[in-house]
């Protein structure tokens, strides 16, 4: 027994010099878990997967990336988690959608904030549209605006949650249009939110350009609006920015996507991470894939997400000062 | 007799407390909007309590055989090791190591063949590693769960 | 679709056409590949559907897309039904669809008959599934904007509806019932605020991440069954906590031809409530379980072993598979989560579901269905054969069976979320389950009572929203056709309780007093 206590003692010292050691060179040596706070088979879910599929390939990590859902509360569940749980040994990464888990840290009453967390880079960028059902009154947003001017209060609006892109975007709308509109976020996240829409639950709703895409081509919804500096040329090239049919509302609701690890870990796993992971998110199979699904790709490097979540604090802490 | 129904007013009256500090935290706790539902829940809940709690007082309350010493004292072992295999050692020894010896201490605490024969500690060995390598093979080889290591394995 | 063939019939008769791309070769592997990795998978406790399909998506990248979806398909059925296998043998639900099945289906195991409890399941899975693919194949056009029709009102309607069914769930004590009920309903409470995103009832950090429904079920169910091995103490007969002796399956096919009542009433239940969008198939089983007992001339012997309830809850919870996909593939609504996932594996092949689908990718959308049909069959057989199989080794004596359950569901309610905060919650509800049912308070109210606490509540809340903007709370939650209806189920089946509550106490039925500590 005594032979046993030393051996594995020995070997437990050999496994902690071995680790410290080849932090930067071996990692990683067992495949690593991405933590997504949405449920499997959201959005975020489903872009994570197709996003690290090539992980294993000996010229990118090296080893698997698995999805772990976490799933809850418009992702303060997960976020929670990954903030005080997840140990910072780059073998646990999660999955970050800006704003959301920005606005909620200024919000408050969560265990985290932009500054909680280490960017890796980012694989992509959905942004918030607003769109009606096929047969609405409404063609266009200055149609939704009036409507909502001359009963405020009364134009019911759905969207994935709150202090996610969609009221983000539903904020500034309302802040540009100085109107009132019934922001009324869905149980079940996005594709809820499209539902209400299609089955004339709610007068209007903002979504993802990607789900809205779809469903448009589907035929059950019109898009009156994108809320993002420019058109969207690859999938809705006919539908204006918020800018454009003049209301003030910038690039604020775009869903950034992207990979990020927990502060405290090993500056060589960061280095050696976001060295590796754009690489991985421009791999031939991923686009092919993330086109295949009409899901917008947006590869961002660590100093551009790092300069993105600051800006988004910043403009952010602005909009939600007054709430 | 009287056993009994002293016993069925412990829980009874647990479950009393409970609900009413369920209802006073559903009433006075903010934002309102997020405790509209529990009040309604909390208002069934107390009244249904307040209800159980006369029912035991009276000694109607008669589902239930309640504990007995013998039933007390046979399950205190047990109850000990998993309270320490899930409070403590999964991850202080880690998840294999604590699941294999909780394993081995139900199953020979439990086991009817005498505790002083080697063969009946072979079998029990045997079938401890039997079963921890199904578990094994299911969770990490084909689940790729990543269990806490803790000290050894 | 409907646009396209205007005869019904013959639309419905395309199917027939695309039976050829399930015999191929790669396509059959992968759909035996499929049903078999599937019934692994879903009798794996803690694993439910949804995560075991979402495992899978990675493999469908590496296929054609009709391949990927076959694989998808013969899984997601094969989970469904695989979960009753830890539900009967181990009264550990696979999944919250499992529930009911393991409330009859682990007493008669534990009566020595679990091959006979097996059979049955997968039997009744087997029938219900088949239906429920059927509808899919013929209805779809018909079925899916009726789908539609449920609002965030009518999804809170339905969840009351489940709730009223608690106080006759538990045939014991009709308070007791309720008020196990309303712990459950209390418990799903705990944590974020789906909605609003606040804080409620959290006394603890380790209360932060709320109560997580399948670690609370394996808690709740297997603990104290652990519990009650270890009551028994060293006992010196060697008794066998369950074993599975051979059983003639022409006699569990006779007698799921006996039940035709209790059949019919879970294949209803379940297809409808797979139909409607946010409910999901969670309370399928239990609801259908609730009916068949409802109609049932020998209602006290449900929860004793008794086939009729084993065939009500497994073949509404296979019943649900096919309905579900209804909004997914023509409105592009996931109506489930599991339905979110095999939206997932459409969308990565380029193929955007909608209602022009099945003239844009017959080939894909047709041999995708007529493999679930086909999966359906390979379901049954190979769940025969485990209950065949399991004949030959589950004969654990109970100190193994309390060792290897501990075991399971330490492991199985760790691997949901990989959080040690899980594994904890899991066990302090078990032991407080045990202390519970000691004092005839049930498990399975407040496992439902967890389930529908968040419909409800979210459903309230939601629809609270939009009758604020509109015309108040009134008029949203109580006027309108299907809202009326919906109140009046509610109310019939609270009446029912009431009266059966009244029946009961006028004539106890002699089973019980032997139960009752005297008095």
């Amino acid at each position: 027994m005594r032979k046993l206590v030393t051996v594995a003692a020995l070997s437990v010292a050999i496994t902690a010099f071995g680790v410290s050691a080849s932090l930067a060179g071996d990692y990683p040596e067992r495949p690593i878990g991405v933590a997504v706070s949405y449920g499997a088979g959201g959005a975020t879910d489903f872009q994570a997967r197709i996003v690290t599929m090539v992980a294993g390939n000996a010229d990118m990590l090296g080893q698997p990336i698995y999805i772990l859902n976490k799933p809850g509360a418009g992702g303060r569940k997960g976020w929670n988690w990954f903030a005080t749980e997840a140990e910072a040994d780059g073998y646990t990464m999660s999955a970050y959608n800006v704003p959301h888990f920005i606005a909620q840290g200024i919000k408050g009453g969560v265990k985290y904030n932009a500054d909680s967390f280490e960017p890796i880079a980012n694989w992509g960028a959905d942004p918030a549209v607003v769109i009606v059902g096929k047969d609405s009154q409404f063609n266009s947003m200055a149609d939704l605006v009036d409507f909502a001017k001359a009963n405020p209060g009364k134009t019911t609006t759905s969207g994935a949650g709150l202090f996610v892109g969609h009221h983000i975007a539903a904020l500034q709308i309302e802040k540009a249009c100085a109107c009132k509109i019934a922001y009324i976020p869905t149980k079940g996240g996005g594709a809820a939110a499209m539902k209400a829409v299609i089955a004339g639950e709610v007068m209007a709703g903002i979504n993802n350009l990607s789900d809205a895409f779809r469903a448009r081509e589907a035929g059950n919804i019109k898009i009156i609006g994108i809320a993002d500096l420019e058109r969207n040329t690859e999938f809705l090239p006919d539908v204006p920015t918020l800018k454009e049919a003049g209301f003030d509302v910038d690039n604020s609701s775009v869903n950034f996507r992207g990979l990020m690890v927990p502060k405290g870990t090993p500056q060589a796993i960061i280095d050696k991470l976001a060295a590796q992971v754009p690489l991985m998110f421009n791999h031939k199979r991923v686009i092919k894939r993330m086109k295949a699904g009409g899901s917008p790709l947006k590869v961002m490097d660590r100093a551009s997400v790092l300069a993105m979540w600051a800006e988004r604090k910043s403009a952010l802490s602005e909009l939600l000062k007054g709430l | 007799m009287n056993m009994t129904r002293f016993q069925h007013l412990i829980p009874a009256g647990i479950i009393f407390v409970l609900s009413a500090i369920v209802t006073w935290l559903s009433f006075t706790e903010e934002p309102a909007e997020s405790f509209l539902f529990p009040r309604a829940i909390s208002v069934f809940f107390i009244a249904l309590a307040a209800w159980n709690l006369v029912r035991a007082a009276s000694g109607l309350s008669r589902v239930g055989e309640g504990m007995s010493s013998s039933v007390m004292k046979n399950v205190f072992p047990g109850l000990l090791v998993m309270i320490v295999f899930v409070f403590w050692a999964a991850k202080g020894l880690g998840f294999y190591l604590a699941s294999s010896l909780s394993f081995l201490a139900i199953y020979s605490l439990y086991d009817p063949a005498p505790w002083s024969s080697p063969k009946a500690w072979i079998k029990r060995v045997m079938i401890t590693a039997a079963f921890m390598a199904v578990v094994y093979g299911l969770f990490t080889l084909v689940l790729q769960v990543r269990t806490p290591r803790g000290l050894f394995f | 679709m409907g646009d396209a063939n205007p005869s019904g019939e013959q639309a419905g008769m395309e199917f027939l056409h695309y039976f050829g791309g399930v015999f191929e070769p790669v396509a059959l592997l992968l759909l035996l590949g499929g049903t078999i990795g599937g019934l692994i998978l879903g009798a794996t406790p803690g694993l439910s559907p949804t995560m075991a399909v979402a495992l899978l998506i990675p493999f469908t990248f590496h296929l054609s897309a009709t391949q990927g979806l076959i694989l998808l398909g013969a899984a997601y059925t094969s989970t469904v039904a695989g979960g009753a296998v830890s539900a009967i043998l181990l009264n550990i639900p696979g999944a919250p669809a499992n529930i009911a099945t393991a409330l009859d289906g682990n007493e008669m195991a534990r009566k020595g008959q679990g091959a006979r409890a097996l059979q049955l399941s997968f039997l009744a899975s087997g029938v219900g599934g088949v239906i429920g693919v059927l509808l899919l194949i013929f209805l779809t056009p018909v079925l899916a904007q009726w789908a539609l029709k449920f609002g965030p009102s009518h999804l809170f309607w339905i969840a009351i509806l489940g709730v009223t069914v608690i106080g006759s769930l538990d045939s014991k004590s009709f308070v007791k019932g309720l008020l196990s009920g309303c712990i459950g309903l209390w418990l799903s409470m705990i944590g974020y605020d789906e909605i609003l995103g606040t804080e409620r009832f959290i006394f603890t950090d380790a209360l932060t991440g709320g109560i997580h429904i399948i670690p609370a079920l394996i808690g709740l169910f297997a603990i104290p069954q652990v519990m009650e091995m270890f009551s028994k103490g060293r006992s010196t007969a060697n008794v066998n906590a369950i074993s599975v002796p051979k059983y003639s399956l022409s006699q569990s096919i006779k007698e799921l031809l006996d039940s035709i009542r209790s059949l019919s009433i879970g294949t209803v239940v379940g297809s409808v409530i797979g139909l409607i969008p946010g409910v999901g198939g969670q309370i399928s089983g239990l609801v259908a379980y609730d009916q068949a007992r409802k109609f049932s001339p020998m209602r006290e012997k449900f929860g004793t072993g008794h086939a009729e309830g084993i065939i009500a809850a497994e073949s509404a919870n296979n019943a649900m598979v096919g309905p579900s996909l209804i909004p997914l593939l023509t409105l592009s609504i996931p109506g489930s989560p599991t339905a979110a996932v095999l939206l997932g594996g459409l969308l990565i092949h380029g193929i955007f579901p909608g209602s022009d689908i099945f003239d844009k990718h017959p080939q894909v959308v047709w041999t995708f269905i007529n493999s679930m049909l086909i999966g359906q069959i390979l379901m049954v057989i190979f769940g025969i054969y485990t209950a065949a199989w399991a004949a030959r080794i589950a004969k654990a004596p109970a100190p193994i069976m309390a060792a290897g359950v501990l075991v399971l569901a330490v492991f199985g309610s760790y691997s949901v979320q990989q959080s040690m905060g899980d594994v904890h919650i899991m066990l302090v509800l078990g032991i407080g389950m045990f202390l519970l049912e000691k004092f005839g308070f049930s498990a399975a109210p407040l496992v439902l009572g967890l389930i529908l606490g968040p419909l409800a509540g979210d459903y309230f809340t939601n629809g609270s929203m939009i009758a604020a903007a509109q015309n108040g709370p009134w008029v949203y939650f109580f006027t309108g056709g299907l809202n009326i209806l919906l109140i009046s189920l509610v109310s019939l089946s609270i009446g029912y309780s009431f009266w059966n509550n009244m029946l009961q106490k006028r004539d106890p039925v002699p089973e019980k007093a032997g139960q009752e500590p005297g008095q």
